[in-house]
């Protein structure tokens, strides 16, 4: 087993040579996987996180190659910036990693350039038990292009320790509206003398307002892979958190200078705000990261609009690439990320619920209490009646970024929200539909 | 008096020797030709790695590349689409302002600093690595994020003018201040051209101050009409310099927004979102005709300049 990991920083030098947009002859030159001799087969394999979620990974790859002689797999991971960016320039170099983990937002991206291969068509990977709620999440024209590394969704992280001393109650979460988030969050504000923010959620970034609109009977993506969230949705949503820091419940203009840093660099961290949205799977990380007692919430509005608005969501994607020179091996590989209880056991729920049942039933008694506490929630929420949710669309990182730059343009007062939800919806279309 | 007596050991040397004889320059002159030649090689091997990709670019811009394809002929089509694309302008926006702003002040710095070392120091060499460092340093990451932490909310500048009862806007994250964040730290890194204009300072013969002096010329007067056109060829060049480095424009951008030219694309540099285009919405022939309009730009800037410096820029010669 071969590891290297890389800073970000050697894109610089890249891009000395994009300024005349020089880089396209050069990018081939990245390390792949040579034939090996003696039948060995060398896998690459890239992922982005961090040391923590590398370690896991390792011990996992051990038991792979263990069970698989004649296969090496070779992996790299990055921080998930820098590793799209060289994701994509090894694509277009013509040496794609053999398997590689994929945003949801950029799986189209990949996909409808033909540049992954079809999971479907390689019998070494057994979808047998994958429910079709799972596996819709990669699928685009009957094809299967990425494959769920595990299930997530969202939540509401709290900082009981601080609601406590400041004396103000936690709604109950299975029936609580925006509304009393809202009252909460501005009691909090209140009762610690401003000194901590009630509510700092992240305003930017797209799973907050995929989740409003379902609430609201509105797919954010449809299921034909276009925009179908309403205008005003988008402005409801910017509007709610101008509302809320009017009233005190969330912090002023310009107080995050850091959006999505590690649990640890997280402003709950720092204990300036008493609560926070994140993918339920970190909820381990931020409970270790946090002075105090943090409870995991299921979202506001859940029961008190039209439907529901939680899904199970890919946290990641696992796909293949269609230039892959060992697809079978690499097919082997992506069976046992996904089939393989004894590899579960070491990644356990680094990467969301897994989503073979049979797997996810094993490792239920390796979880820690926090673990445990997610994969509970994330069960319980599957309970329900939820409402189908379908693959991101090409464009989907434009209108993250659309929704991110309007974020800003409304917490400044630059723009009201009316006009960024006008906007919003004239960007994101043009990008979708190109 | 002590200012002018303190001139560097070589200019008294050729200033004792008189000016040469019409042979000796011409030899001197292919000398130096040819060791301008050789500093150039480096340069010239570089082109070896550049050439091939500066063509394909040319080729690509007029292309609908998507980096995983292969590319169509679009003939000017990234061009037309360029005229309506609104962030195209932002980051053109973006990028004219900083240049505009910080390339005058930070010339305009360096040239201070350099009059002021230029009085002769005790320890100069320390004081000119001193100011020299940054311009080393400007450009890469990690001063970037050094300057993220003192313009932050609780960074040193904020905690500075707090003493004063001021409550400092959110320099890095508002984008109304982004960009002069980063003007500020582009005109702290005037070393390169300060070193420059320092060597020019140097190459004044003193004879002219000692003239001037004699005649009763205040200090700004010399300054006005010996320093200024004596080292004119040298403002000339760092003009120049600075100009095409500051058009290009990229890390400072790219790390102080995570990659995204924000807050609200306040600091989307043209490099940026060339490199945005290219890398992460994978239009690559578009970023290639990008590519080009910078070229063109500076281009044209570059020839302005050395049109006017017909006007201002006096060779001693």
């Amino acid at each position: 087993m071969k590891k290297t990991a890389t800073t970000g920083f050697s894109r610089r030098i890249f891009l000395g040579a994009a300024v005349t947009a020089a880089g396209l002859g050069l990018s081939g030159c990245a390390g792949g996987g040579s034939p090996a001799a003696g039948g060995n087969v060398e896998l690459n394999f890239v992922y982005w996180g961090d040391s923590n979620r590398a370690k896991m990974t390792d011990a996992a790859i051990k038991v792979f190659e263990e069970k698989n002689p004649g296969i090496t797999v070779k992996s790299e991971y990055q921080d998930s910036g820098p590793y799209a960016d060289k994701l994509a320039t090894r694509f277009a170099g013509g040496n794609p990693p053999d398997v590689l983990a994929m945003a949801n937002r950029s799986l189209l991206e990949y996909a409808q350039r033909g540049t992954l291969a079809d999971l479907k068509e390689l019998p070494e990977l057994n979808l047998e038990k994958i429910p079709a709620t799972v596996q819709s999440r990669g699928e685009v024209d009957g094809k299967l292009y990425g494959l769920a590394t595990g299930v997530t969704t969202i939540g509401m992280v709290v900082n009981k320790t601080i609601t406590d001393q400041a004396g103000v109650t936690i709604p109950d979460d299975k029936t609580w509206s925006w509304e009393d988030y809202a009252k909460f969050a501005t009691e909090v504000t209140q009762k610690t003398g401003g000194k901590v923010y009630g509510a700092g959620y992240d305003v930017s970034t797209e799973t907050g307002p995929i989740l409003l609109a379902r609430q609201r009977g509105e797919d954010f993506y449809t299921e034909d892979n276009k925009l179908g969230v309403s205008e005003d949705t988008i402005r409801e949503w910017f509007q709610y958190s101008v509302d809320l820091r009017n009233a005190g419940g969330y912090p002023p203009a310009g107080f995050f200078e850091q959006i999505g840093g590690s649990p640890a660099q997280s402003y709950l961290a720092k204990g300036t705000v008493a609560s926070q949205i994140i993918p339920i799977n970190n909820f381990r990380g931020y409970n270790e990261a946090v002075q105090g007692d943090v409870v995991l919430l299921r979202m506001p509005g859940e029961t008190t609009d039209k439907r529901r608005g939680y899904s199970a969501d890919p946290t990641m994607l696992w796909s293949i690439a269609a230039k892959s020179k060992h697809p079978k091996e690499a097919a082997k590989l992506l069976d046992f990320l996904t089939n393989d209880a004894d590899g579960a056991a070491e990644t356990l729920t680094q990467r969301g619920v897994p989503i073979n049942p049979d797997v996810a039933e094993s490792i239920t008694s390796k979880l820690s209490a926090d673990d445990t506490t997610f994969v509970n929630m994330m069960a319980a929420i599957q309970e329900d009646d939820l409402p189908p949710a379908y693959v991101y669309p090409k464009g989907a990182s434009v209108v993250a970024d659309t929704l991110k730059q309007l974020a800003t343009e409304v917490e400044f007062g630059r723009i009201t929200p009316a006009d960024a939800a006008k906007t919003f919806l004239e960007k994101s279309n043009a990008a979708i539909n190109k | 008096m002590s200012v002018l007596t303190k001139q560097a050991p070589g200019a008294a040397a050729s200033l004792a020797a008189g000016p040469p004889g019409r042979r000796k320059r011409g030899t001197a002159r292919r000398r130096n030709q040819r060791s301008g030649y050789l500093f150039l090689l480096p340069w010239f091997l570089g082109m070896l790695f550049t050439i091939i990709p500066f063509f394909a670019s040319l080729y690509l811009a007029f292309t609908d590349y998507n980096l995983f394809t292969e590319p169509n002929f679009v003939g000017l089509a990234n061009f037309q689409a360029m005229t309506e694309d609104p962030r195209l302008w932002q980051s053109l926006k973006v990028t004219f302002i900083y240049t505009f702003v910080s390339v005058p002040i930070s010339l305009a710095v360096a040239l201070l600093i350099a009059l002021v070392l230029n009085r002769g120091l005790q320890g100069l060499a320390i004081y000119r690595s001193v100011y020299y460092l940054p311009s080393l340093l400007g450009g890469s990451v990690a001063i970037v994020m050094l300057w993220r932490y003192i313009f932050g909310n609780e960074g040193i500048v904020n905690g500075f003018l707090g003493l004063f009862g001021i409550a400092g806007p959110a320099w890095v994250t508002d984008p109304n201040f982004s960009l002069s964040t980063l003007i500020v730290l582009n005109v702290w890194t005037f070393g390169s051209p300060m070193v420059i204009f320092l060597a020019g300072l140097r190459q004044v013969p003193t004879m002219y101050y000692e003239a001037a002096s004699i005649d009763g010329a205040s200090r700004w007067r010399q300054f006005r009409n010996i320093t200024i056109p004596l080292i004119s060829p040298i403002i000339f060049f760092n003009l120049i310099m600075q100009l095409i480095g500051s058009f290009q424009t990229f890390t400072q951008g790219y790390v102080m927004s995570a990659g995204t030219g924000g807050p609200a694309d306040s600091t989307l540099f043209y490099n940026l979102y060339l490199y945005q285009k290219g890398f992460t919405e994978f239009e690559m022939g578009y970023a290639s005709a990008m590519a080009w309009l910078l070229l063109m730009i500076i281009a044209i800037f570059t020839a302005i300049n050395f049109i006017a410096s017909k006007f201002w820029v006096f060779y001693d010669n």
